[in-house]
Parts: structure tokens; sequence; C-alpha cells
């Protein structure tokens, strides 16, 4: 037994002080009132009364002060906070692993499974043994500590407190990952999971699953649940024509009978379209909208019984997608004057082009794009990309090589998104240079002599080179000159029909920034702030709310806002029926039992508990005289 | 007490009971400690009870009281109200130190966890200099702060620092990490899992510092991503770059083939190559098991940094070619894991053409035509024919030539419908003597494949056919036999044409005209002659055949042919003369030998000198077929076998270059009928007869081709310049263009998995929506023993199609996708094929050794901290504060001790009344 409280010599000291004051007050009589009494044989009857108990009342008094003396004692223990000595009786190391999620937020038992999951979280806390010793960690994409490891319950019911489920999966194989290194080299290592057991293909887990002796057990959470889905929701802009997108949406039945759902398309807002159907047991329908009307930004959908009544997962019932948006590409063309190239921009209203002189300063303002029309200006790092055109030698980052003659394209590239929809087999082209890519480098386009068309990066900028002047080839009189331009600018801008501004919660996303700055903020549904790092034109960030985001990168006049949705789509999660034994492979989890609530107690409470019950006893003794 | 002030006082008491459990149920048990009902605060100071449960003890609060009230004690009114208090006081005070109470703190206390990265890309000397950073942190470290190590690689470890109380660092020689018999558990760096470690690690009440000494590479897990969350559990992230030059490595990163490669096609592989310094080494490219051909062996001067190397090459023979890249002899390498890397390519090989030849023995005349085209001819029987659709799927061109329907059962008739129809195969059918009707294929599912239909309509204006069927009616054919023979010949009357003459002689020992020559027309006159065979006894053929001889030579038509039945023996003696001088008047004579008891050396003796053929025949049920077959044979209701030239009816891309109207002639072929349009006549006979029609058969392409492709009709073809040419350039035309339809794939490993994305577009470049998708991943390595698993692609968005898996294996990995569409039944239908592959050559640790300054430096700024921190700085509390809640119940439990005291003295000292004196009235 240890003292983690006030130390041994001070506790003496004011058991001491009280004692004495104690022992004081039983010395000193009570000092009794005189009531004169006018018959004296009653005076007789009591004396002889007073003889006959007097050693009783000696004892009565001697049992009353040893009471208040044992009050005391009690208190003064408690207050040196006793311990067992942990050295003496080495206790179990346990690794909560709580399941946080989004089949947690389920609501089949009351107030939701994660609430559920807390409580009995707290019972298990309680019931741990005196020199056990847990840590709770909240299991969602990422496994997050939320405690030591300690036997302390002010510091683990915090922790428990700030268990919360979110719109991902929980990723079981790192969560005992993380088990397994917090518990390495302990004794009696435990890894408790705490979940419904919506966990994914745990058959996979079974294949690498090293606990390093640990033993695995399992507390179930949930009765039943009935849910229906939005599985799938996103908008897509078609490669051809860039103003007009179509919405993808997958609404599903996650239980074994069929069910009427309600499903209601939201367009900035407000309701748009609300239809009625029925699905067969476990059905996935997708629906597809084509050239939606009443939707100019946002998109919400939501889904329900059609029988009004809600299921027992509203986490995903309501999901979220944004109509991509045209934003305004800023080019900044470099030209001593290019009417084909001019006309090419022109073609695209969402071009803001400012022309600069060759030789001049040039604007410092942001751009996304920089066309070198011929010229070897400098770029500054506010120029996001470039577009060289017939590149004087030190003009373009690589190297040029032999001087070309009367050549075409013998091959490129169809599947780059700067070729699509070119053809280029029979341009003609009277002279240029021919491209010495660098490794890394990705030749585009190449005649029987020599690489013409080359795309790469330098410092996180993107730049794609042509080793001729269009204008001394027939390629700018076809309609393949106008598309290779527009498609260049678009790559650059990530402009690519293939990005689809709709991530999925408990990933880590990738977002499309500007490659000139260091980080970006991002703003979560609930409008938190979070400053995220950049790299490689990416701001990196796990998102783990469903909801519409906001990224700004840079500040003042030069910040670039971009919108993003996130959607749980996880039909995994979605099947929300928990289970009551958990399998891993082939191998059972066993069930954990909870410990009596309360064995698990710092001894200082049993001692004022007993303080308490002591002094209620002595007080009603007292009062009837039984201890003086 | 008086009764009235005793019921005033339980009254009371009662009251007090009722408020106290009202509140108590109320305030205590009703509120949620998330709504932050037991939450204060005062002055900037957070209050919290965090066991609100145990101010129940208040509730004794009427016990006391009813003891009270029934006290024998002899106090002064004043001092038992003040006992009441402090004993209330007492007990709420424990009460308040029960239920833990607590109030927040500022603190300044840092704990600091050290995270070093001892993974095998980080050279001895950096973990040295980690050694130097830990001992200087244990140095700065305050009293009050607490510092941490964890080391990381594969996985983390929480290395303890101090032991009882002492400093003790680790060497750095134990830092790597190694399993209990040694083995090195250093291949790889998940940066984020010793960072995730270190959260839980961070005691309460300490402001929380992480140093991360790496060189920023990673193999798992995202350390930007990680850096912020570190910012969310309110830790500061530092980074201290590894500065020691990396060890002397080469390693080989990635070796890229073209997306297209071509049988004969020379191509160029090009490998990237690092090296951290200058060295020099041996390259050996192997194609398969070999040395590749072309550029086998090189010796490399390596410049430190990237290297890029090309082979040339080039693959003879199609299929899955797996190219390795070994280095060796290597002046300077730490690590030999990453000196191969292998990929594999599908190449595919010459078209496959399978032959189906009902006389494999005459084949090899267009087998030898199509190989000289660069097709690759699986030649087979009937009998061998592809089972499955799967097998069939490999070929791009079936050919059945001269099978007779029988040979040819239903399932595969439905496979080669299925093949052309869904797979889009191309499918030629072939004349012969046992093509078209003469095989029996009419109204068959060839025949509804085929451009043409098998009864051809010049039969008419052909020649009359003179028949005599001679059976044999002796006893033994009595029953069965006999009313099969009849049958037969009802068979054969209805085969013949009105204008075609029959006889039916029936013969035990005698013959007897049952039937006499007349035209057929005479249908039911000439049936219900048949039906009155009878049997008899006895047989003797040569009368019988004789007098089918005499009557046969007395009539006018084209051919002339006798069929023979007989289930016994006979006398022989000059049958072959009778035979000899039949043929010599061009009449033939087919014999047919029923059962075991016939002498079947006469009758193959017979058909040998007739011209005709023998059929041995079992089974009396058979008799009808075997008749039909040998009347349409002999009629030549389809066969048509004059030599003629061949006229082009329709131009057709594969002519080109081929003057097919100075084609030799052909000998003959099968009569048919083309079908209304789409069906195409490209080549026909003088009379106009179709040779060759085609027409598209729902995916693919049906050909019909009425003369034979051997040296029977097409004898002259044979010798003929054009006839390869023809042939490969008819095959290349119509065979299976291998996946209609390719869909681009893109593949990308991030971390350990590989995310597999398809876009599907229809032609009018909108998305293609409802696909069908699943992924099969074959490897590592290749041919059969290769690993294969089936994985569903999910569409995600319009025209979007994913599939993710997890690698933990090493080596090269072909991706096929097979995207189909459903159809109005439910069916599946092919519609496009993806290609891919993903190279997993060896742990990544072992791909790059160049510290990423970048990635720590945007760590550092992600975690709020900054690059190279000093010691002092990172335990430094610059002014930061954190909360921590301070326990408050010792502090009641001293003032209960206090009021414990004063309870004691209220009840054993006369404060008030000490005069006694009475009460005034």
């Amino acid at each position: 037994m240890v003292l983690s409280g006030l130390p041994l010599a001070q506790l003496l000291m004011i058991a001491g002080g009280a004692a004495s004051v104690t022992v004081l007050l039983y010395i000193l009589k009570l000092r009794r009132r005189a009531v004169p009494v006018p018959f004296a044989r009653i005076w007789d009857a009591v004396f002889r009364d007073r003889q006959a108990t007097e050693l009783f009342s000696k004892l009565r008094r001697l049992l009353s002060l040893l009471l208040q003396l044992a009050l005391l004692a009690l208190l003064i223990f408690a207050l040196g906070d006793p311990k067992p000595k942990a050295s003496l009786l080495e206790g179990r190391h346990l690794v909560v692993l709580v399941d946080g999620s989004a089949s947690m937020k389920a609501i089949d038992v009351k107030p939701s499974r994660i609430e559920a999951a807390k409580a009995e979280v707290k019972k298990l806390v309680r019931g741990l043994g005196n020199a056990d010793r847990a840590l709770i960690v909240q299991m969602g994409a990422l496994p997050s500590p939320l405690s030591t490891m300690s036997s302390d319950v002010t510091e683990l019911d915090p922790a428990i407190d700030l268990l919360s489920a979110s719109d991902t999966r929980a990723d079981l194989e790192r969560g005992l990952s993380f088990a397994v290194d917090s518990l390495r080299g302990l004794p009696k290592a435990e890894v408790v999971i705490v979940s419904d057991g919506v966990l994914g293909d745990v058959a996979e887990i079974a294949r690498h699953l090293d606990l390093g002796g640990a033993s695995l057990k399992f507390l179930p959470i949930g009765k039943s649940g009935t849910n229906v889905a939005i599985s799938e929701f996103s908008v897509r802009r078609y490669p051809l024509d860039k103003s007009r997108s179509e919405v993808m949406l997958e609404v599903a039945n996650t239980n074994d009978r069929p069910a009427q759902v309600e499903l209601t398309l939201l367009g900035d807002g407000a309701i748009i379209d609300v239809s009625r159907f029925a699905l067969g047991p476990n059905e996935r329908l997708p629906r597809y909208y084509q050239d939606l009307a009443g939707a100019s930004r946002t998109l919400e959908a939501k889904v329900r019984f059609a029988d009004g009544h809600a299921d027992d997962l509203p986490a995903d019932d309501h999901a979220y997608a944004l109509m991509p948006e045209r934003r305004r590409a800023r080019v900044l063309l470099i030209s001593k004057g290019n009417t084909y190239l001019e006309a090419a921009l022109l073609l695209d209203e969402y071009l803001d082009v400012t022309t600069a002189i060759p030789g001049k300063p040039l604007p410092s303002e942001r751009f996304d794009v920089a066309i070198l029309d011929g010229v070897a200006d400098p770029l500054p790092d506010t120029v996001a990309a470039a577009l060289y055109l017939n590149p004087p030698e030190g003009g373009v980052p690589l190297k040029l090589g032999a001087r070309l003659s009367d050549f075409g394209f013998d091959t490129w590239d169809k599947k780059s998104p700067i070729l699509r929809f070119l053809a280029l087999a029979d341009v003609q082209v009277a002279d240029g240079r021919a491209l010495t890519p660098s490794p890394g480098d990705r030749v585009l386009g190449a005649s029987d002599q020599g690489p013409i068309l080359v795309s790469g990066a330098r410092s996180g900028h993107p730049f794609v080179a042509l080793g001729f002047d269009p204008r001394n080839s027939d390629l700018v009189l076809r309609v393949a000159w106008p598309l290779f331009v527009l498609n260049a600018i678009n790559a650059f801008i990530e402009e690519d029909t293939g990005y689809i501004s709709s991530f999925r919660t408990g990933e880590v996303w990738r977002i499309p920034a500007p490659s000139a700055v260091d980080s970006a903020t991002v703003t979560d549904p609930r409008g938190a702030q979070h400053v995220v790092p950049v790299k490689e034109g990416r701001a990196v960030y796990l998102g783990e709310q469903a909801g519409f985001y906001k990224l700004t990168a840079g500040s003042g006049s030069d910040a670039v806002t971009s919108e993003f949705a996130a959607n749980l789509s996880d039909l995994a999660e979605s099947r929300i029926t928990p289970v009551s034994e958990l399998s891993i492979g082939e191998k059972k989890v066993a069930p954990i039992s909870i410990g009596a609530p309360g064995s698990k107690r710092e001894l200082w409470v049993y001692l004022l508990a007993a303080v308490l019950a002591l002094s209620v006893i002595e007080w009603i003794t007292y009062h009837r005289r039984i201890t003086v | 007490m008086p009764r009235f002030r005793r019921l005033i006082w339980g009254a009371f008491i009662a009251a007090v009971a009722g408020v106290s459990i009202a509140i108590y149920r109320h305030y205590v048990l009703g509120a949620s400690s998330a709504s932050g009902a037991f939450h204060w605060l005062k002055d900037g100071i957070h209050y919290q009870l965090l066991e609100p449960k145990a101010l129940g003890v208040f509730l004794v609060l009427p016990l006391l009281l009813f003891a009270l009230g029934r006290s024998l004690a002899d106090l002064p009114l004043p001092q038992r109200v003040l006992s009441i208090l402090f004993r209330l006081a007492f007990l709420g005070l424990l009460g308040l130190g029960l239920s833990r109470l607590v109030r927040s703190e500022e603190t300044h206390k840092v704990c600091t966890v050290l995270l070093i990265d001892v993974s095998d890309s980080v050279p001895d000397e950096a973990l040295a200099d980690a050694r130097k950073t830990l001992e200087a942190y244990a140095k700065a470290k305050g009293a009050d702060d607490q510092l941490k190590l964890v080391t990381f690689a594969e996985r983390p470890r929480l290395i303890e620092i101090y032991r009882d109380d002492q400093t003790a660092l680790p060497a750095v020689a134990d830092l790597r990490h190694r399993t209990a018999n040694g083995k090195k558990l250093t291949a790889g760096s998940d940066i984020r899992a010793g960072l995730a470690l270190s959260y839980g690690l961070f005691p309460p009440g300490y402001l929380k510092r992480a140093v991360l000494l790496s060189d920023g590479l990673e193999t798992d897990g995202d350390l930007l991503a990680e850096a912020n969350r570190a910012r969310g559990f309110g830790v500061t992230l530092y980074t201290v770059p590894y500065r020691r030059p990396p060890p002397g490595e080469v390693a080989l990163r990635s070796l890229s083939v073209p997306d297209k490669v071509d049988v004969g096609q020379t191509f160029e592989l090009v490998a990237d190559v690092y090296a951290s310094r200058a060295t020099h080494a041996k390259a050996r490219l192997y194609q398969g098991e070999a040395l590749n051909g072309l550029d086998g062996v090189r010796d490399l001067e390596l410049k430190p940094g990237r290297n890029e190397l090309k082979f040339k090459s080039v693959v003879r023979v199609g299929g899955e070619v797996t190219y390795a890249l070994r280095l060796d002899q290597i002046a300077e390498d730490s690590f030999k894991d990453n000196n191969a890397f292998s990929v594999t390519v599908d190449v595919p090989g010459r078209p496959t053409v399978l032959y189906v030849e009902g006389q494999p023995q005459r084949a090899s005349y267009l087998m030898s035509a199509l190989n000289a085209q660069q097709f690759d001819v699986d030649l087979r029987t009937p009998a061998a024919f592809p089972a499955s659709l799967r097998e069939l799927e490999r070929y791009d061109f079936v050919i059945v030539s001269d099978v007779p329907h029988e040979a040819f059962p239903l399932p595969a008739q439905e496979l080669v419908e299925r093949y052309v129809r869904d797979l889009g195969g191309g499918f030629l059918f072939a004349g012969g003597e046992a093509g078209y009707g003469l095989g029996g294929w009419a109204h068959s599912t060839i025949e509804r494949l085929l451009p043409v239909r098998m009864d051809a309509e010049h039969r008419k204006e052909m020649p009359g056919v003179a028949m005599a069927l001679v059976i044999d009616r002796s006893g033994s054919m009595t029953g069965l036999p006999m009313e099969m023979a009849k049958a037969a010949c009802k068979a054969t009357l209805s085969t013949l044409q009105g204008d075609d003459l029959l006889e039916v002689i029936a013969f035990d020992s005698t013959p007897v005209r049952y039937v006499k020559m007349q035209p057929s027309r005479y249908r039911s006159r000439i049936q219900n002659d048949i039906q009155r065979i009878q049997p008899g006894g006895g047989t003797e053929i040569f009368s019988s055949l004789d007098m089918a001889y005499q009557d046969l030579s007395v009539v006018q038509a084209r051919k002339k042919h006798v069929i023979l039945l007989t289930d016994g023996q006979a006398p022989t003696q000059g049958i072959k003369d009778l035979v000899q001088a039949m043929l010599s008047e061009s009449i033939t004579v087919t014999t047919v030998g029923l059962g075991e008891g016939s002498n079947q050396d006469l009758l193959r003796m017979i058909a040998d000198t007739g011209g005709g053929r023998f059929h041995a025949v079992p089974d009396p049920n058979s008799l009808p077929k075997i008749f039909t077959r040998e009347t349409e044979l002999i009629a030549q209701q389809a066969a048509v076998e004059d030599w003629f030239p061949v006229q082009q009816a329709a131009p057709a891309d594969f002519l080109k270059g081929i003057a097919i109207n100075a084609a030799p002639l052909l000998h003959g072929y099968v009569a048919t009928q083309l079908k209304p349009a789409p069906a195409q006549l490209i080549l026909q006979s003088e009379r106009g007869d179709p040779i060759l029609a085609r027409w598209r058969a729902g995916l693919g392409w049906a050909v019909a081709w009425t003369s034979d492709v051997k040296n029977n009709w097409s004898i002259d073809w044979l010798r003929w310049s054009g006839f390869s040419k023809f042939w490969g350039q008819l095959v290349r035309e119509h065979m299976r263009v291998k996946h209609r339809r390719e869909l681009d794939m893109k593949t990308e490993m991030l971390g350990g998995n590989v995310h597999a994305v398809v876009d599907a577009f229809t032609a009018d470049e909108r998305f293609d929506n409802g696909i069908v998708s699943k992924l099969i991943v074959t490897g590592p390595g290749s041919g059969a023993s290769a690993a294969r698993r089936e994985l569903p692609m999910r569409q995600t968005a319009p025209g979007r199609y994913e599939a993710n898996f997890p690698l933990d294996q090493y080596g090269s990995f072909l991706l096929r996708a097979e995207h189909a569409k459903p159809a109005e039944n439910g069916e599946l239908k092919p519609l496009a094929m993806s290609y891919g592959h993903v190279t997993n050559p060896y742990p990544r640790e072992y791909a790059s050794f160049d510290p990423d300054l970048e990635r720590l430096t945007r760590a550092a700024l992600a975690g709020g901290g900054t690059v190279d921190p000093t010691p002092s700085k990172v335990f430094d509390p610059a002014g930061q504060k954190i909360v921590s809640y301070r326990p408050l119940w010792n502090r009641f439990v001293l003032a209960a001790i206090v009021m414990f005291l004063l309870d004691l003295l209220v009840r054993r000292v006369r404060l008030f009344d000490r005069k006694f004196l009475p009460k005034r009235r």
C-alpha cells in the first residue's frame, strides 16, 4: 500500500491535532441543566439507577469516543489516497478500440449506438481491477487514442466522453495494428473491440492478423437495424460539352425485405424532384439525371421510407454533391501577335486572357497558364503552368534538338487529355526543332525525326512544349488547333472530365490547389477551419465528415476558393445489422465480461463511504443516547 | 413533544424528503453530463462534477432530522440547530468529495515525444546523429517536463528511456527493429503510425510536442494528413530531416514498356535506375527465362540521381511476356532487394483460327494457306470442338468444313451461334460432300446463322433421277427391320422430286416389284405399294439386282442409282460382274447391311465396284436417315458438280488485290439460296447460285462458302497463286475484332493498395452507365502458374468504375477488366475490355533514398511546428498553457474534518443556556 495523497507526516500531524481535540472534548463534561426536584424519594431512585448503570455509562462514553476517533481515522486515511502497490500485483493492459464508424450513429439503441458504447466502456472501466490499465482508442478511418494507458478513472472517463462516431468506416486492421504497437512488451495484454460488428471485410484482416500475444475480446453493441441509404452520389461534367453535367445517384435497401422509399433531390437548397419507388431486398438502384434543371451549384439527396418514418441510420440518408463549377482561367499570353492563337483563345468564354509584350515586365498577379509564343521570357512563380509554342533556345525548360523540316506527327499519345479528340495523322509541318525530354517528361507527339510535343513539370509547375510554330504548318487550319490549345489549358487547370468534385469520407483527399502555395485552409461542413499542407498542387486532408467543404488557397485578392463535397458512400457501412459474435477469419473473438461496477474504485472512495455510514449511525445512536 | 408539534415536525421531515428526492431526480439523475449540467465557469476557471450521483448523500438529511426530532440528548435548541447544520455540512462536503468536483488549472509543463525513423533508408551515421539529438533533448528537459521515445520503421515502438528515475538511452545499434530471432523489421516506414502511437503517450496536463527525425520517405500512411490530425490532437509537430548523404545505393525504380506491343515489332523498354553516387554496374535484361536477344547485357556507368536506360526488344510469339532487368556487379550498393525489376506485358499474338474439318486428312491445303497469311490454325475434328464459350473465345475465326450434321451436336452449333452473335466472332461454313443440305444441315441452328438457305430453288431444273430400292424381305427382316425398311423407302420417296423415278423391289428367294418404275409424284399410290411389302423367306441378291439393272437401263435419267438393303447372307456368284456392268451404264449401287448377320464383305465389294457407298447399320431405326441422305447425295438436289467460273456479284474489301475473275474454275458446290438482305452475295456460280455469301449476325460475321476448301471441288484453286491471299484476306476481314471496345484503365498504387479506374463513354461522348464490370488480376508472374483473382468494379460516378485491392505480394501483375451490359432478358452481353498492369517489385523502402525535405517542411508547417528546432525551443512553453483538471475531493475531506470537530464541539460543550434559565412565560 502506498499513499499518493498527503504524505504520512502531514497525515500524522492532522490526525494528532484532530484526535487531541476530540479527546479533549470528551474529557470535558457536558454541564447538565439544574432542575429542582421537590421529592427526595425520586432522587433516591435516580441515584440507585445511576449507581447501577455507571459502569455502562462509562462504556457508552468510551464507545462514543472510539466511534468518533474511528471516523477521524478513516477521514485522515482517505486524505492519504492509499493505493495498492502496483509492483506487487501486475494488472492487465487493455486497449479498448471503440468503433467510431458511421454505423455507430444508428439509433436502434437509444440514444445511439455510440452513446450505448460509451456507457458500456464506462462500465468496463469501472469493472477493471485496481492494477489494470486501459487506453481508450476511437477506431475510425484511423485510430485515435483519446487517453494514455491509465488506471485513473478521472482520466479515462473524460476520454470516453470524447468518443464520437464519424462518417467513415472503421479500419479494424489499422486499429488492431495500433493496439499491438501500444501493447508491445506489456504483460497481460488485451484488445477489446467495442463495436456493432459492421467492420467491412474482416476475413481479409485474418490473413495478416498478428496480435503479438495479446488476447482479443469483443463487446457487442446494437440490437437490430433497418436502413435505406444513398450509396453513391456524384456529378460529372460531360467531356465534350463542359457546360452540362450528369448526376448519378444510387439508392440501396440493405434490408432482407422490400422497401418503399421516397427520394428527394434538392438543388441549391430547394426541392427539385421527389420520387417514390420500391426496392427489393438488398437491392441497389442507380438513377441518372442528365441535364438536371433547377440546380446551379449544390445538390443534396435525401432518402427515407415512403411511409414517412425514418430508418435507424440517418447518417447515410443524406448525400451531397456540387455541380462542377467552371471557374474562369487566367491566361497570360506572351506573344508578338498570333491571330490563330488569339482566335483559339476566344472560343472559350471562361478564359480571362491578359496579353503581355515579350521582353517587357510581366504582370505581377497570379496566372493559371502562360502561353509563350516563340519567346523566352522567364516566368515568375505566380504563373502555375506554361504552354510553349516554338520555343527558342533557353526559352523552355528542356533542351532543343536538331532542326527538322517537312515532318508531321507519326506517333502521338491518344490517351493524353491534351490530345483528346485530335486527328493529327496528316498534319504537315514545314520546319521546327526536335525537343529533348528530360527524365520524367512525357513525349506526347513525335515525328520520325524526333519528339515534337512534350509535357512535364518543373518544381511543381507543369508545362507543354510544341517544337514548331503552328503557323508554319496546316495545324492552325484544322479543328485540332483550338482543341489542342483549350485541352492544354483545361489540363493545366484541372478541368479534366476525369475530375469529380466528390470525395469519400475516411480517405486522404488530395484536393487540387494552386501549386505556388504551401498551405491552404479547408472549411468543413461544421464551419471549422483546418490549415492543411499543399504538396505538388494538391491539398492533403483526411476528411471524416459528409457535407460541403471549401478550400481556400492564398490570401487577399489572390485567394483561390474552390468547393467540393464528401459523402460516406460505403454500402458496407450502411448494412447496419449488428453482430452478437465477431469472427475474424475462422477465429471467433471471445466476448468480454464486464466486472461488477464499483470494484474498480480508488480506496479513498470506500473510506469516505464508510465514514458516511458511520456518521449516520453515530448521529442516531447519539440522539437516542446509545452513545453519549 | 406534543402531538401537534410532532405532526408538524413529521410533515416537515416528509416535505424535506420529498423535495430532496425530487431535486435529486430532476437535477441529478435527469440531467446528462454531456448537456453541461455539471459544468460551471467562474472567474475563468471551469468546475465540473464527474460523479454527480454521489450528491445523493444529501438524501440522508430526513433521516438525520428524524433522529434529531426523537433526540434524547440534553441540548439547547440553538445547539441542536447548529449541530444539524454542521452535520449537514459535514455530509455535504463528503458528498462533494465523492462526486469528484474538479477544477481547471493551467500548466506549462511540456511532454515531448521524439520519433526516430530507424528504417533501412536511414544510414547508420544518421542514426548516430539521432542518438545525439536524443541526448540533447534529455539534457534540455526541465524537471517537470517529460521526454518519451518512439522509434519507427514498418511499425512504431515505444522505447523506455528512464529506468528507476535514471536516464537509460538506447545504443545506436539497438535502435533498429528486429524480432526476437534477429530478423530485421526495417523494410518500411510508417511515419503516420509512429505519430498516432505518440498521441496516447502524452499525460494530461502537459503541452504536447512531437519531434520527428526522419528522411521523410514513407512507404505506408500519409505524413501530411497525419500532421494535420496531430494538430487536431493538440500536438505541435517539429521535424528534423536527416542530413547525412544516403548510403551507396543503386535501385531499379521502374521498367516500363509501351502500352501496345505487337509481335515482330521492335520496341523500347525504359528503365529508371537511381544511384546515390556515381558508380558502375552491369545490367542484364531477360525476356522470360532467356536474355533479351536484341539488347541483353550492358555495362552501366551511373551518375548520381536518376539514370534512364533504354533497351530494344522484340517479341516473336504473342502472349504474356515477362521482362526482368537485373543489376549486379555494383560497386557501391547497400541493399540487394532493389536490384531487380520485372514487368509483364500482354502481347497480342497472331490471329487464331479454329478449323473444324470433316475430312482432317484433307485439311492441309487451307491450313497451309492460312499459315502463310500469318494465322495460327488449330485443326480439330468435329468431336474435339470446344465445349465452352470461354474456350471458343480464344479464337478469332471459326471454320466448319464438310462436317455432317450428325457429327456436330446441337450444343456445339449453339456455341458457334453465341460466339458469332455475342462475342463478335467470325464464322465460315464451307461445303463439300457433307456440307449444307448434303450433310443434313437444313433447318439447323447453323442454317439459321448463315446467310443462305439450304433448299435450293434450282431443283426443278435439274435432270431426273431414277432410283431403285432393292429391299431384303427375308424372314429375318420380320418386325421392326421390315417396318423401318418401309419407312426408309417412304423417306426416299419424300426426298425425291416429282419427276424423279422410283422403283421398289423386295426380294427373298425371288424378287418382286412392289413399286414399278414411276415418277415420284404418285406418292400416295407408291406409299400404299410400299406398305404392302410382307416378309418372306430366303435371300437372293443377284436376281433382284439384275431386275433393278434391267429396269434402270431402259429409263432416261441423269442419275441412276440402286440402294440395296439386306440383313443376311446370299450367294455371291455373278454379282461383281453384274455391278460392273451396271456401273458401265452409269448405274451406281449403294449397299446397306443391317445387323451383324449381313455379309459385309459382299456388300462392301458391291458398293466399291458400283461406285456407291457401303453403310453398316446396326440399328434399324437409322434406316430412314441413311436412305434420305443417300437419296439427297445421289439425287444431287444440292450438289452441282460442274466446272464453272466464279463470278463476283458485289464488291468486298477482302477481294482487293485479288483477280477473282481470273481465278481457276471450281468443280462443284452445294446449291443454296441467298437469304434476303442484309445477306450479301459476293461470289456466285454461272447459274447465280451463292458461292460466297455473308452477313452480319449479331456482333460478328457469318460467311457461307458453298464449294469446298480442299482437293475435290477446289482442286484447281489449290494451285492458284491467289488461293492463300483469298482465304487470308477473307478471314482477316471477318475475324473477330478482339475486345471490340477497349476502355482505358488507370492504375495507381497508393500505399499497399492498387486503385484501378475505368472511364466509359458512349460513341457520342456521353457517360456509359450501368456497366457490369469485373477486374481480373493475374500475377505475380505470368502463365498458368500465376495466381488469379477476380473482384467487382463498382460504378462510383457517371461513366466511372473503380476497384481497390491490397497488393501484398511482390512482382508484376496484369489487370484485365471485362465490361458487360445487361440485355433485356437479363443476360450479360460483353461490351468492352480494359487492360493495365502494376508492378510491386520489392519493398518500397528500397525505391528511394534522397530525403524528402519538402514533405518534412510541409508536415512541420501543418503540425504548427518548425524544421530543425533546438531542444530548448521544443521544451519552452513559449507562453503556451494547457488546461488540466485538478480533483478537489481532498480539500473537501479536510473541510469535513473541521466540520466534524465543530459538530463535536457543539454536541459536547454547552454553548447556550448555560445558566439554565427557565423560559419566561
